[in-house]
């Protein structure tokens, strides 16, 4: 039985695709027409995490790294090789309309507005497709374009949005039947810097208020940074990690920044052994005039290159 | 904040709003591409003109009909043969292509309504489009060709419900061999013989009269001439009450039977799609 | 010269990468063969209701069906993929690539792409006019041949003029893609001698879409009856649309830099 309190429950979660093989040349090729040569890529591989209800969860991993495909298969869209998925109490597979109507799914490259319309009419699309009830459903969608601040937009066809004031959109209509989950594929890519802020603002709000359960890929860590609190690292279908994002240079990052503005005036940088911190610090300011002192985790991208160089290290 | 309770009493209600609301979309879109909507239905008058022509020239070197049927009666079954040609554009196994090839799928997998729903309400809007469109290229080619009709009012009323009969005898099928794109990058092989052979057996190449006998018997027992001839002769030919009546009845019939179809290749197709992605 | 090397470098890339797709060609067997099933059966059926078409007999009209088919191999092969993706690049505002070349920018959108396997059609066509011609009581000559060969150039240069007449119009409407529809539509009434078609029509097929003129000529060519005045006529006609579609190409051009600057 599904506990209450995880919205998403994974258990030894795979899936195995099996990708035909081909060599370069036209005998080899001739040879191709008759029989296939395949060979299986495992893109997940038996992974295992539970999030609990309100949480909001970064998913990192370089490309290729499985993000998409376990995205997928939480949705729906994909049927597992192996191992367990349940969201919300359902086993996303079975394609219930009971949970489809409680998820929703954003990929930053697509598109699922009506091209032509105004949006609308999308959303009003929406409504019958999702059977909100007209007294439920204008509430929600004035709040959710009053949020996004996109009361001019929703009423230019879509085509003629640019790509940010399309996403914003975009997010609206993905929103209008309140999702209890949401599944974000990379939500701000290509977007503007002032454009990103907006819509991690609006999520964090909107996790808030209504304490919906996110999942988010991204390549940005600002956005990681400023809605997760806990990540989940994948690389080459396994997790590497799964904990909280303080904690995860702890446990990546060999080295810490200490800078200091000593004697003079002078600024110093001082690149040191995590475990040596507390000495180096103690020797700085013994030996020194220490007006201003910080010591910090290295950025959090630095962190990241580091998890995944060390891992293809291997 | 749950997501809103489905109840049960309002399920009819709700397909109907989702139906209204799709095909109002695709009326709306469709009626900015009008020009482009044109374009496609001029190139389509350009096939019925040709046998008509043809079939005109025929009949006047073999002393005024061919099998009985006049330059006039020709005339009249290619004309409504246009209309009914544009009610036979569907939701069809090239979109299907397109469809799987461009994701869209996925976004139509994730609601909780089964696509066909969309796929029949928005070419049903679109017919919309197509059928205002159509009545100045029927009137101009009335005014060229002078077709022979004389139909009654039993016969305009059989005529209305069976255009739409063949719509959805149509999608049926098409959504059928649509479905052979999830195991396929060829689909358009099955598409094409598909469309080979409605073009000899469903009366979209010539009257199914002017065919040899065995090639009538046969049509009788597939789907293909219900979505052209029958609708067509429904108005033009000269068909009894009863032949009428049974034309709707056989309609209806293949529309279950090809629905029944789908439901099982549907299944089996979406195994397929989630077991291999987008 | 330079121009002609880089169309002849296009096509070989197009070439190559068409060989990839080996499939196409077993495709475009089975859409030869559904398409010449269907012209004979037609054929067939017609003239099971009378000996003679507006003159034409059956052999006859079998090499002017062979006729039909083969140009149209050869605008599927050249001229389509080109003016498809013309569109497409208009619609998406990427045609300023092919722009920004240092070349004739009417050679260049004109041998982007090739579809080679479209050639089946050409093939096809050319079986049905030799058992046309076998068929036919009157034996054909070198000359006629040569008339036929020259024919069938001045055909696919006619028809590569219209069709980059109209899609030169995307300039002006975005969203044509239904543009090849109307064509192959009307490329259908090439099929069947001009002379069946009502008066106006007649000039419509022969004019303004110049099939009739693309396709009757050489079939009559092929079948030594063509006439040397109808020659030279088709000749001259297709210098004056090919001038005609260069400079309304540049006109469009100039209108479409107006409007994306």
């Amino acid at each position: 039985m599904p506990d209450s309190s995880s919205a998403v429950r994974v258990a030894g979660l795979s899936k195995v695709f099996r990708v035909p093989e081909r060599e370069a040349g036209l005998l080899a090729a001739a040879k191709s027409l008759v029989r296939r040569r395949t060979r299986d890529v495992c893109a997940v591989d038996a992974i295992s995490f539970e999030i609990g209800a309100g949480e909001v969860v970064g998913f990192l991993g370089p490309n290729g790294a499985g993000k998409t495909t376990t995205l997928k298969m939480l949705s729906g869209l994909l049927y597992p090789s192996s191992g367990d998925a349940t969201v919300l109490g359902h086993r996303p597979s079975q394609r219930e309309r009971e949970f489809l109507r409680q998820i929703t799914l954003v990929m930053g490259n697509r598109n699922q507005l009506q091209w032509d319309l105004p949006a609308l009419d999308s959303f009003e699309l929406n409504r019958a497709i999702y059977r909100i009830p007209r007294n439920d459903f204008r509430p929600v969608r004035d709040e959710l374009v009053e949020l996004l601040d996109v009361g001019d937009l929703v009423r230019k066809p879509v085509r003629n949005l640019s790509l940010g004031e399309r996403m914003k959109v975009e997010i609206v209509g993905a929103l209008l039947h309140r999702p209890r989950v949401l599944f974000l594929d990379e939500p701000t890519i290509g977007l503007d810097v002032t454009m990103q802020r907006r819509i991690r603002t609006f999520l964090a709000e909107y996790n808030q208020r209504y304490g919906a359960t996110v999942l988010l890929t991204s390549h940005y860590m600002a956005d990681v940074e400023a809605l997760c609190k806990r990540v989940i690292v994948i690389h080459h279908g396994r997790i590497l990690f799964d904990g909280q994002l303080a904690a995860l240079a702890d446990r990546f990052a060999a080295y810490k920044t200490i800078e200091a503005v000593v004697g003079d005036g002078e600024r110093i940088s001082l690149r040191v052994p995590r475990n040596e911190t507390s000495q180096a610090t103690a020797r700085l300011l013994a030996d020194h005039e220490v007006h201003d002192l910080t010591v910090e985790d290295p950025p959090i991208e630095d962190v990241i290159e580091l998890v995944f160089a060390r891992e293809s290290a291997e | 904040m749950s997501a809103v309770p489905l109840q049960q009493e309002n399920r009819v209600r709700a397909f109907a709003e989702f139906y209204l609301a799709t095909a109002r979309a695709a009326i709306a879109v469709q009626f900015q591409y009008r020009t482009a909507n044109y374009f496609y239905m001029l190139g389509m008058v350009a096939e019925p003109v040709i046998y008509l022509v043809v079939w005109s020239s025929v009949a006047r070197s073999s002393g005024g009909a061919v099998n009985g049927i006049t330059a006039g009666e020709f005339a009249a079954y290619y004309i409504v043969w246009t209309l009914v040609r544009n009610m036979n554009v569907v939701f069809g196994a090239p979109f299907w292509e397109w469809r799987i090839r461009e994701g869209e799928l996925s976004g139509q997998l994730l609601r909780p309504l089964h696509p066909l729903h969309h796929d029949v309400a928005y070419f049903g809007g679109w017919k919309v489009v197509n059928i205002v469109l159509w009545l100045p290229i029927a009137a101009a080619l009335t005014a060229i060709f002078h077709p022979t009709v004389h139909p009654s009012a039993l016969q305009i009323g059989v005529f209305c419900v069976a255009i739409w009969g063949a719509y959805l005898v149509r999608t049926m099928f098409q959504s059928n061999v649509g479905m052979l794109n999830f195991w396929t990058t060829r689909g358009a092989a099955a598409f094409d013989l598909y469309m080979a052979t409605e073009l000899l057996l469903s009366g979209r190449l010539v009257p199914l009269k002017l065919m040899p006998g065995w090639v009538q018997t046969l049509a009788n027992f597939l789907p293909f001439k219900w979505t052209f001839y029958f609708p067509i002769e429904s108005l033009v030919g000269d068909l009894s009450t009863r032949d009428l009546l049974v034309g709707l009845g056989a309609q209806a019939l293949w529309v279950l039977i090809g629905l029944a179809l789908l439901r099982f290749t549907w299944r089996a197709a979406i195994k397929r799609f989630s077991a291999v992605g987008g | 010269m330079n121009t002609l090397r880089v169309a002849a470098l296009y096509l070989k890339v197009g070439v190559l990468n068409e060989l990839q797709y080996r499939v196409n060609f077993f495709l475009n067997v089975l859409q030869a063969l559904i398409q010449v099933a269907t012209g004979l059966i037609v054929i067939s059926l017609v003239y099971s209701h009378t000996p003679r078409l507006n003159g034409w007999t059956e052999p006859e009209l079998l090499s002017l069906l062979g006729v039909q088919i083969l140009l149209g191999g050869v605008i599927h092969t050249f001229v389509q993929p080109n003016m498809e993706r013309l569109m497409e690049d208009v619609q998406k505002g990427t045609l300023d690539y092919a722009l920004t070349k240092p070349e004739d920018s009417q050679v260049l959108v004109s041998v982007r792409n090739v579809r080679i396997w479209q050639l089946v059609e050409v093939i096809s066509g050319l079986t049905l006019l030799g058992v046309g011609i076998s068929r036919l009581q009157t034996s054909v000559g070198v000359l006629d041949a040569l008339a036929f060969l020259v024919a069938i150039l001045l055909g696919a240069v006619m028809l590569y003029s219209f069709w980059l007449v109209v899609t030169t119009g995307a300039f002006w409407v975005v969203r044509m893609e239904h543009v090849l529809e109307l064509f192959e539509g009307v490329y259908q009434t090439g099929r069947w001698p001009v002379g069946v078609y009502p008066g106006w029509m007649r000039y419509g097929v022969t004019f303004l879409v110049p099939v009739g003129f693309a396709v009757t000529v050489p079939a009559q060519a092929a079948t030594s009856r063509l006439h040397g005045g109808t020659f030279a006529l088709a000749a001259g006609f297709a210098v004056l649309l090919f001038a005609f579609t260069r400079w309304f190409w540049r006109f469009g051009l100039r209108r479409y830099s107006g409007a994306s600057a």
